[in-house]
């Protein structure tokens, strides 16, 4: 189905009983972008109805993943559930990029809700990459990741619920950066899961990324709106915790975590990682193994627990408030909204939403998401084990030589050595193909997001920056993760890895 | 009492802002009565006294036959309950069954006293424009999240330590999952698996009402109170739309679980009464049940005495019972269909079951296989609830006086009959008490402003006085003798302030009638020409504008009334020498008439009986 035909009766219905007024109805879907790109990024912009811009000395575009509550256009989540959903309310951090100079310039197309590694799972069909006819772009922040590849927009908006910015980064060779947990406001996000859902930011370098989180006072900003934003006294607690910069790089240790170095990895992708650990060591960066034991289970953990959360959310869709609906009436026969629900959502959010019903059932909860919870809470151990600085959300723990891997080198008599920094690929192959996805099960997809998820579960910020490859015309991804709260060390030393291997 | 309004309290402890009030001033003062001004006669014609008193002659016979107690409406509901009761008491016991035994647990549902939601900064309202209290969140708008409202543990805090509940340091909110037009996120926000109180109790006692199986009292487990959303109000448009008012959306609720350890369905009726006082007590929920703020769930079973196994029998769930009445009458009903069913040898499967009031089986609503499976999962956008134990002091230490010890107080030192004292604290949701209390001590002040012995009068003498004019005297206004002019429904603050018949006056009256200034009749006529409005000059000026004071005739005058009653009585008289019995009727008969020749503000109706017994008791042969 093309997107067009697919969009059309969806507003209609969405127009006829959406009560709101303003100038969404009014003017929507004068301007198109989506029509003139041959990549399907943008789903809307509109520019008459953008805000307009505030009058500022480094003004720049943002586009905006249209998961993201915006009042110039509509919040449409790629689903058609809400097609033409007009939402009454802007998100924060809209509002504090426009007053540090974004205007926006459209929303971009995902997967629907975030759920997807390929952003083809959207109403208004897939995006398409940039770098080579026919590749995934990767998802779920698909188009934010390609608005910023075409230079459509200086900085983009994108959620990362398991690896949805970083994983569209590395697919399209920019840069994308997930916070931690709780330092972007997540009011206006349309939430998939909310536990993990984190707002974070594309570019095409790192430097404007770690302008505005750093030079700007974003990071410092609390939002009383959003009640898992870290309060401002938190906030304080976790930054004193926190080396306020990098220093001379020779003090610092990169760790490799063992477990990612699956078999599943693309050769060029391990050498190009072997690459970035060659150039750091040449900078006097110490590179040193590190055991991350936890990871095998992570993947099963995060794909219990984000749907379990994803059925809960999207509970609200009845097209009763907002939405479409079916034509008939609700409760006919034995069920309420099957009809509405059956219409509206696509194939993998019926996928997820039913995954998540079975593991949240009374039969199944203590086996899945219990046992999924308790996964978290190790893989998070196992990167407080690592790095070198606790954790700034916990007492400091000491842990038992007995709880590690027997392959763990040890450092000294304290324990094996510990790091500031993880650097791991962030998608084990390259893009594969639109068509490829197509026959893929939902498995294999899911297998794109085994080195995302880990920082994801456990809160931690990360960032994917790309690399040279040899013998490929495509960038891949590599990642860097760090403690808790220690974003800006973070981006600096990927401003430095950036400037070491970018292609 | 010291009922500290919640709102006050929660702006103290949580804005640290001062009561206007102020709650160290908050102990009782004993109300100054306004000074009735000086006499003077008034010129503004008024209803006369002698008139009114032909004009009430025909509803005087209507006291003399003592009608039912005519409470106010709010006591309807208890007034069936006890007639029921004491119906019941005289046919066979409904409260247990031969051979069975009844369990019953309860699970009650109370809007609590607050300003917001509990998860978004909407108003909460009472009838107000449909959907004018809606925030973002309340209808789930995608890309809202839940703001927890402190402000609403204040109030469900009180209520928990009013039920003893140990306050949990750290509670966590869930999501219990379903889907339903008036619940607009697909799940319901409320404290599944870690509650912010348990393990409380509640004594319930004889006087309360329980059944006479339970003795003197009966102690109750509460096994947790949780905080939860209420849901939107739907209204039925036609057969085919439902309307929906978000405005009751998220709303706070807790809900109150006691552990199934009720055996008789009046005591598990009285349960719930007594917790909807105690509730209103501590100012914790916005009404009672009577105006729906008040819903309970019940769990039934029952198993044969002889049952040796100790399991409890498979129990169902009636829900949403909605009066104090429907309780009782819904736990009886389903007992028994429970025991014809197992008597005829079939099962009892676990299932919701509904009840209509009025009627007599309870329903079928949806068996276990219809059950929904409510997934709960914890809420990952809110935090845990951490209540620190200073603030749990400080509630603990400014709660109000419990109704128990209220009671005890009213009954045992005031000298009100327990009837009485349960119905004063009932009603107008304590106000009526704060009414009693005032008038009381202003009565109190005169009289010991005047105490000529110095010994001081019994408080009883006189506190029972007032008990009995501010509930039945009260009370008589509104209905029956008033006629059409009594429509005006008597209204009280919650400070105890009546618009209609001020506490300065009626306690104005009230020592004149003790001291007996005045004659309970010309009592009774003032009060209601103090609530119909026409006193202009208060109390204590009608009395001396009309000359109602009360000269007592004098034994000889007393006599002669007598005399000239006789006359023309002989047929009357005969009875008295004739029958066996001492005919009572015909003394009462007698003395009505010579109360009607008198001036009434003159005669004291048992001087009189004792002079017109005098006059007849050596006509009958065995004296009473």
């Amino acid at each position: 189905m093309s997107p067009a035909v697919l969009r059309r009766p969806a507003l209609s219905i969405g127009a006829r009983r959406l009560p709101w007024r303003g100038p969404v109805l009014t003017a929507p879907f004068k301007h198109q972008w989506r029509c003139q790109s041959s990549y399907n990024h943008f789903v809307d912009a509109a520019q008459p109805i953008s805000p307009p811009p505030v009058h500022h000395e480094k003004p720049f575009t943002l586009a905006v993943k249209d998961n993201i509550a915006t009042t110039g256009f509509p919040t449409q989540c790629a689903s058609r559930i809400l097609s033409a959903h007009p939402s009454p309310f802007e998100a924060t951090v809209i509002k504090q990029l426009r007053a540090r100079g974004a205007s926006v310039v459209g929303k971009t197309n995902m997967d629907e809700f975030g759920m997807g590694s390929h952003s083809v799972n959207s109403a208004h069909g897939p995006v398409r990459n940039p770098l080579s006819d026919d590749l995934s772009a990767g998802g779920s922040s698909g188009g934010s990741a390609v608005a910023v590849r075409l230079g459509d927009a200086d900085v983009a908006l994108g959620t990362d619920t398991g690896g949805s910015i970083r994983l569209p980064a590395a697919y399209t060779g920019t840069v994308g950066y997930k916070p931690s947990y709780g330092m972007l406001s997540r009011f206006g996000v349309v939430p998939y899961a909310n536990s993990l859902d984190t707002v974070g930011l594309l570019a095409k370098k790192v430097q404007p990324i770690r302008s505005l989180m750093f030079d700007t006072g974003l990071s410092k900003e609390n939002d009383l709106n959003d009640p898992t934003s870290l309060s401002l006294s938190t906030r304080k607690r976790c930054e004193q915790a926190m080396p306020a910069s990098l220093h001379d790089v020779s003090s610092i240790t990169v760790g490799i975590p063992q477990e990612y170095n699956i078999a599943e990895l693309d050769p060029i992708i391990r050498e190009s990682w072997e690459v970035a650990i060659s150039r750091l060591e040449e900078q006097g960066v110490r590179v040193v193994p590190v055991s991350l034991p936890s990871t095998k289970e992570a993947l099963c953990a995060y794909y219990v627990l984000a749907p379990a959360e994803a059925s809960s959310n999207l509970a609200k869709y009845d097209g009763v408030r907002y939405g479409v609906r079916n034509e008939g009436p609700d409760a006919v026969g034995e069920t309420l909204y099957t009809e509405t629900r059956g219409i509206g959502f696509g194939e993998e959010v019926k996928r997820r939403i039913l995954l998540g019903t079975y593991s949240l059932s009374s039969e199944a909860i203590d086996n899945y998401f219990i046992q999924a919870q308790k996964v978290r809470r190790l893989v998070q151990r196992d990167f407080d084990r690592v790095f070198k600085l606790e954790n700034p959300l916990y007492e400091p723990v000491q842990f038992d030589l007995s709880d590690m891997a027997e392959t763990t080198d040890l450092e000294d008599k304290q324990g094996p050595v510990q790091v500031d920094f993880i650097l791991c690929p962030t998608a084990p192959t390259f893009p594969p193909k639109l068509s490829e996805v197509k026959n893929q099960s939902s498995v294999d997809t899911y297998m794109n997001d085994v080195f995302t998820v880990p920082a994801s579960l456990a809160g931690l910020p990360a960032v994917s920056v790309p690399s040279k490859t040899s013998g490929m015309d495509l960038p891949s991804g590599l990642q860097l993760i760090g403690q808790y709260w220690d974003d800006k060390r973070l981006l600096a030393m990927a401003e430095k890895l950036e400037a070491l291997v970018a292609p | 009492m010291g009922r500290v309004p919640v709102g006050e309290l929660s702006r103290y402890l949580l804005g640290g802002r001062l009561f206007t009030n102020g709650c160290l001033t908050s102990f009782r003062r004993a109300p100054r009565s306004r000074l009735v001004g000086p006499a003077s006669p008034t010129l503004r014609p008024f209803r006369s006294f002698h008139a009114a008193k032909e004009h009430t002659e025909p509803t005087q016979q209507q006291v003399q036959t003592p009608p039912a107690v005519p409470l106010r409406k709010k006591l309807k509901d208890e007034a069936k309950l006890a007639r029921k009761q004491g119906k019941k008491k005289s046919k066979a016991d409904s409260q247990t069954v031969e051979g069975w035994e009844l369990t019953v647990g309860i699970e009650i549902h109370a809007q609590l006293n607050t300003p917001r939601k509990l998860f978004s900064s909407a108003t909460t309202s009472f009838n107000d424009d449909p959907n004018s209290h809606v925030a973002l969140f309340d209808v789930a708008m995608p890309g809202s999240q839940p703001i927890f409202q402190t402000g609403t543990l204040i109030p469900a805090l009180r209520a928990a330590l009013s039920l003893n509940c140990d306050i949990q340091p750290i509670s966590r909110f869930d999501r219990k999952h379903y889907f339903w037009w008036d619940q607009p996120s697909g799940y319901q926000i409320t404290q599944y698996y870690q509650p912010f109180a348990k393990n409380g109790h509640i004594t319930l006692l004889a006087r309360d009402g329980i059944a006479p199986e339970d003795g003197e009292s009966v102690t109750i487990g509460i096994k947790q109170v949780q905080m939860e959303q209420d849901t939107a109000k739907t209204l039925a448009h036609n057969d085919n739309t439902q309307w929906l008012d978000f405005n009751r959306v998220g709303a706070p609720l807790i809900e109150i679980i006691t552990e199934p350890e009720l055996h008789h369905p009046r005591t598990a009726a009285v349960l719930v009464r007594k917790i909807q006082l105690l509730l209103s007590t501590v100012d914790a929920c916005v009404s009672g049940m009577e105006t729906g703020g008040l819903r309970a769930d019940v769990n039934v079973s029952v198993r044969r005495t002889d049952d040796s196994s100790q399991t409890l029998g498979t129990r169902t769930e009636i829900k949403n019972l909605s009066t104090i009445k429907a309780v009782e009458d819904a736990i009886i009903a389903e007992r028994d269909r429970q025991i014809r069913e197992l008597d005829a040898g079939r099962r009892i499967s676990s299932e919701t079951r509904g009840w209509s009031i009025g009627s007599t089986e309870t329903r079928r609503l949806r068996g276990k296989e219809g059950e929904v499976d409510y997934r709960y999962m914890p809420d990952p956008d809110i935090a845990p609830l951490i209540i620190g134990s200073d603030l749990v002091a400080h509630l603990k230490k400014s709660l109000p006086v419990t109704p128990d010890t209220e009671l005890d107080k009213l009954i045992s030192y005031f000298g009100l009959t327990p009837q009485d004292a349960v119905s004063l604290i009932n009603i107008d949701n304590g106000a009526r008490a704060e009414f009693f209390y005032k008038v009381l001590y202003s009565v109190q002040d005169m009289i010991a402003a005047d105490d000529l012995d110095g010994e001081g009068a019994d408080v009883k003498s006189y506190a029972a006085l007032v008990g009995n004019w501010t509930l039945h005297e009260l009370g008589r206004l509104t209905t029956s003798k008033a006629g059409p002019l009594g429509t005006v429904d008597l209204t009280f603050t919650p400070d105890g302030d009546c618009a209609q018949v001020p506490d300065a006056e009626l306690s104005q009256l009230l020592y004149h009638l003790y001291r007996k200034h005045i004659t309970g009749k010309v009592a009774k006529e003032l009060l209601m020409a103090l609530y119909l409005g026409e006193l202009e000059d208060g109390v204590r000026s009608a009395i001396d504008t009309h000359d109602l004071w009360f000269k007592e005739y004098s034994l000889e005058e007393y006599e002669a009334l007598a005399d000239e009653v006789l006359e023309g009585e002989d047929k009357v008289l005969q009875e008295f020498a004739t029958s066996a019995k001492f005919p009572q009727g015909k003394l009462m008969f007698l003395l009505g008439k010579m109360m009607r020749a008198g001036q009434t503000e003159r005669i004291d109706p048992a001087n009189a009986e004792k002079v017109m017994r005098t006059r007849i008791e050596n006509l009958h042969p065995s004296p009473a």
